[in-house]
């Protein structure tokens, strides 16, 4: 029964000790979320502005390639004019004589061959008023504008200064880029390169594969892209509603990291891949993340539960040492006064059935006074230490044991599933074993002061249901037991009460 | 109280490899992917530039490593710019080259690289030995033809009936075809290439002799020159043609040309405009005079394959030269644009897919028809300073400046000389 009362106690220091787990964990755990989501969020936040960056460099790096491009081709051009022939000589006037025009043709052929012949260009001559050209002209180019081939190249001159232009999607064609640049008032010079040229223009590294580069025109048509067949077709919706009117921006959203650049006067270069893709890239991130705080919360987990474990357990021990002194009387380990009769009340009331019984022995040791007055205190200490051995000796580890006054003892003892008269035999027995555990051993070689047991028992429910009621009955047959000369016992009977005696058992 | 000592010394150790690691900095090296680079040359109008492209874009994506860096021109650019590249050992890996460029690059066999020797990466088994001999330069194998070609007469047939015109066959149908077109149309306009060879034809068979005989030197004397060169005057005067300098394809497709003279492989980048407009377009017979069948005609591989002498890479050159000549994706895509094939994978293709059909191929049957009477082309007739030279005349005399006879005198003196240098 004493150790029941203990478990109590354990359990509470239990719960205790799994609060704090809980608690500890469910904090950790929490505070690596928190920093796991923050460093993810911020990681994804880097990333965004690095990448974004990182493209608008590339982006900035393309325009460059192309206004270079472009830029070779309008200096190449600019070259005819170091030969005054190129400038000077008119198609179109009926004076030239024939012969003459045909030599004349030839060195401005030679001219224009010259300055293009190691390049992909794919028209490179002078075309005159009448449509009569001389240098490279492509059938393509011949067939797109047939008779209006002079006037639609004259359309495409936009500069005033400088006096030229460049132009794609002509009648709806891009595959070709043209350039345009007046020669003299009934000539003007065309060169062209197909778009697939810009391949090279805005070659990216392998591993920037999933960035689409497009070069648009004003109208958002696409003049070239590294994305299969959309070369002429309009830039889709979803990138244009984003770029709008940007010149020179660099942005991301949800679904999209877009580069804009103008180059040229008209054109914009603008780099674009999906946010998803550059967010694959975090998911790894955020995966090792995610494994890593799993493993640190774990781990926390773990380290909470061994530290708590740790700290938790001498606090128990303590608790329970200080509990059990303040219920034991110190000199014989049984139970206090009050602890014993707290516990037995709590068991008197507990008890189930009529097959359930619980026996309140009280025993008052003879004679005591004078073990003290004669023999000290301290050997009194000692006997009385000596009976609380007896008691144990004489009853189970599950009744339970006090010392409820100076020389006073009492025991309780639950007996189930016997009859009333095996109970009292049971009763009667314990009672004899322990006044016969007296006389062994106080009244051997020590014959100096004979000490006994007086012992009066009662039993419950059937003489009280609480502790004061079978006390009171244990008491009055202890009052007996002395009335008949001590050194017997006396079982409570209701109105009579019997002494220890053979005969009346 | 040894295990919270070791646990102390565990953590503080883990804790100072941390601060350790995060002290130093790893150095992370990528090493970028560095993909083969070969370039491939060709000279072509618009559609063959396009399908080309698309061809070396495919052979990229078959042959993940190697990128194909395209370097085209039209033909006149494409000649100056491959000298250029020839002597200045800048050339393709991968070229389209003339006939003619064997003998002029290559007179000792050691100006292109010896296909033979790369025969693993080559399928050779599509080629007869015929058609190997074309490449063969002095036991090595320079190039590889692509089709067989010929100067082919193509008719408006359309334009012809209209003026009720039978397609013309010899020299006097052509001349009287232009009486009666009385200058609406040209009914058989020529550029200076196609110029020269239907002087040359008329002059042969005219005068019997051969324009440049087998061993390389001049059949023609002063006289046979003269012809040509009158022969030329009277072309413009009776308006069969426009003067070569005035000579735009385009004009084909309009109708301006009622017929044309080109190469059988320029069938469809010629008349293919004209048949897109709606007339129909006729293969007429190579013209001669009456009973003179063909003679003066030359045949020659349509273009060639060469890989560059100085390649560094020529396993990677002869897979793409494989490529462009027997794979069945760039027989899809270039189709009889450059005639029909020799390669007899590429042909068979062709055959299964049903794409020996149309203009080309009926040009092609043509040649066929008249081969056995055809010679084969001397590499020194296309030569440049020839075609100038020839030209030079043609406008001198055409304007004037001179007789036939003495533009005779001269032209044989200056190809005479070219010759005699070319055979040095």
């Amino acid at each position: 029964m004493a150790k029941e009362n203990q478990n109590s106690n354990s359990e509470r220091i239990h719960q205790i000790k799994m609060t704090l787990i809980i608690g500890y964990a469910l904090i950790i755990v929490a505070a690596i979320m928190i920093v796991s989501v923050f460093s993810v969020s911020k990681t994804t936040e880097i990333m965004e502005e690095k990448v974004s960056s990182m493209t608008a460099a590339i982006n900035v790096q393309l325009k460059l390639n192309i206004e270079n491009y472009l830029s070779k081709l309008e200096t190449t051009g600019t070259l005819i004019f170091a030969t005054p022939e190129v400038y000077e000589y008119d198609a179109v006037n009926p004076s030239e004589d024939g012969y003459e025009s045909l030599n004349t043709e030839d060195i401005i052929g030679d001219k224009l061959m010259e300055l293009c012949i190691m390049e992909n260009y794919v028209d490179f001559g002078i075309v005159y008023s009448n449509n009569h050209y001389v240098g490279k002209l492509s059938n393509g180019t011949a067939s797109l504008f047939g008779t209006e081939l002079y006037a639609q190249l004259e359309n495409i001159i936009s500069r005033d200064r400088t006096e030229d232009g460049w132009a794609t999607g002509c009648m709806g064609d891009y595959k070709r880029i043209y350039y345009v640049k007046r020669v003299n008032e009934n000539a003007v010079f065309v060169a062209s390169f197909y778009t697939t040229e810009l391949e090279n223009v805005f070659k990216l590294p392998e591993d920037m594969s999933d960035v689409t580069v497009r070069l648009i025109d004003e109208g958002n048509s696409i003049i070239y892209s590294s994305a299969n067949d959309e070369t002429g077709s309009l830039l889709s919706g979803d990138i244009a509603v984003r770029i709008q009117d940007l010149s020179s921006a660099a942005l991301v959203d949800a679904e999209y990291l877009i580069t804009v650049n103008t180059c040229g006067e008209t054109m914009r270069v603008i780099c674009s891949v999906p946010t998803y893709i550059i967010l694959d890239e975090l998911k790894v991130i955020q995966g090792s993340t995610t494994v890593i705080a799993c493993f640190a919360a774990v781990l926390a987990v773990v380290m909470g539960i061994l530290l708590s474990v740790k700290i938790t357990d001498p606090v128990g021990t303590l608790v329970s040492d200080l509990d059990n002194k303040a219920k034991l009387d110190r000199l014989t380990g049984i139970y206090n006064k009050k602890s014993f009769e707290e516990v037995t009340e709590k068991t008197i009331s507990e008890l189930k059935s009529s097959k359930e019984l619980g026996v309140l022995f009280v025993l008052d040791v003879d004679n005591f006074k004078g073990v003290n007055d004669n023999l000290g205190h301290s050997y009194g200490d000692k006997v009385l230490a000596n009976i609380g051995t007896i008691l144990k000796n004489t009853f189970r580890s599950c009744d339970y044991l006090g010392r409820i006054g100076g020389d006073e003892f009492a025991v309780y003892m639950k007996i189930s599933g016997h009859e009333k008269n095996h109970c009292e035999k049971l009763i009667r027995s314990r009672c004899e074993e322990l006044c016969a555990a007296f006389r062994s051993n106080y009244t051997g070689d020590d014959n100096t002061y004979k000490i006994s047991a007086s012992i009066g028992a009662a039993a419950a429910p059937e003489y009280g249901n609480g502790f004061a009621e079978l006390y009171k009955c244990a008491d009055k047959a202890l009052y007996a037991s002395k009335k008949k000369g001590k050194d017997t016992y006396t079982i409570y009977s209701g109105s009579e009460e019997r002494a220890g005696d053979p005969d009346e058992s | 109280m040894k295990a919270k000592k070791a646990a102390a010394l565990l953590l503080s150790g883990s804790m100072l490899c941390g601060l350790t690691a995060c002290g130093q900095h790893e150095t992370v090296v990528t090493e970028n992917k560095e993909n083969i680079v070969i370039s491939l040359s060709w000279w072509g109008n618009d559609v063959r530039n396009e399908y080309t492209i698309k061809a070396a874009q495919k052979f990229e994506e078959l042959n993940p490593g190697i990128t194909v860096k395209c370097n085209y021109s039209e033909w006149s650019g494409y000649q100056v710019r491959s000298n250029v590249q020839m002597v200045s050992n800048t050339e393709a890996d991968v070229m389209q080259i003339n006939y003619a460029w064997i003998e002029q690059y290559s007179p000792d066999g050691m100006g292109f690289y010896d296909i033979n020797t790369l025969s693993d990466h080559v399928d050779l088994s599509n080629f007869r030995q015929s058609d190997i001999d074309f490449g063969m330069k002095n036991g090595r194998l320079n190039a590889l033809p692509i089709a067989l070609n010929t100067q082919t007469v193509y008719i408006n047939k359309t334009l012809y009936d209209e003026y009720g015109l039978d397609i013309p066959k010899t020299w006097d149908d052509v001349f009287a075809a232009a009486e009666k077109m009385n200058g609406e149309h040209y009914p058989l306009a020529v550029n200076n290439k196609a110029a020269l060879f239907y002087m040359v034809a008329y002059a042969e068979q005219t005068s019997g002799k051969e324009f440049i005989k087998e061993d390389g030197s001049l059949g023609f004397g002063a006289e046979e020159f003269s012809i040509m060169l009158e022969f030329y005057k009277r072309l413009i005067d009776a308006g069969v043609t426009p003067q070569v300098e005035y000579f735009e394809r385009i004009n084909n497709d309009s109708g301006m040309y009622a017929g044309t003279l080109a190469w059988l492989s320029d069938a469809s980048s010629y008349m293919g405009g004209a048949e897109k407009a709606g007339y129909e377009v006729a293969i007429a017979d190579y013209t001669s005079y009456e009973g003179a069948d063909s003679l003066g005609w030359y045949t020659k591989p349509a273009t060639m394959y060469a890989i560059s002498a100085n390649t560094e890479y020529p396993k990677e050159s002869a897979m793409l030269l494989d490529f462009l000549l027997n794979s069945e994706e760039m027989a899809e895509l270039q189709g009889v644009e450059k005639g029909i094939p020799i390669s007899s994978s590429a042909r068979a293709y062709l055959e299964k897919s049903g794409k020996l059909t149309g203009l080309q191929y009926a040009a092609f049957e043509k040649m066929n028809e008249h081969s056995d009477k055809m010679k084969v082309i001397s590499p020194y007739m296309e030569n440049t300073d020839i075609l100038e030279f020839v030209q030079e005349s043609c406008n001198a005399v055409y304007y004037d400046k001179m007789t036939a006879e003495e533009g005779g005198k001269t032209l044989y003196e200056n190809v005479n000389n070219v010759l005699k240098k070319l055979s040095e």
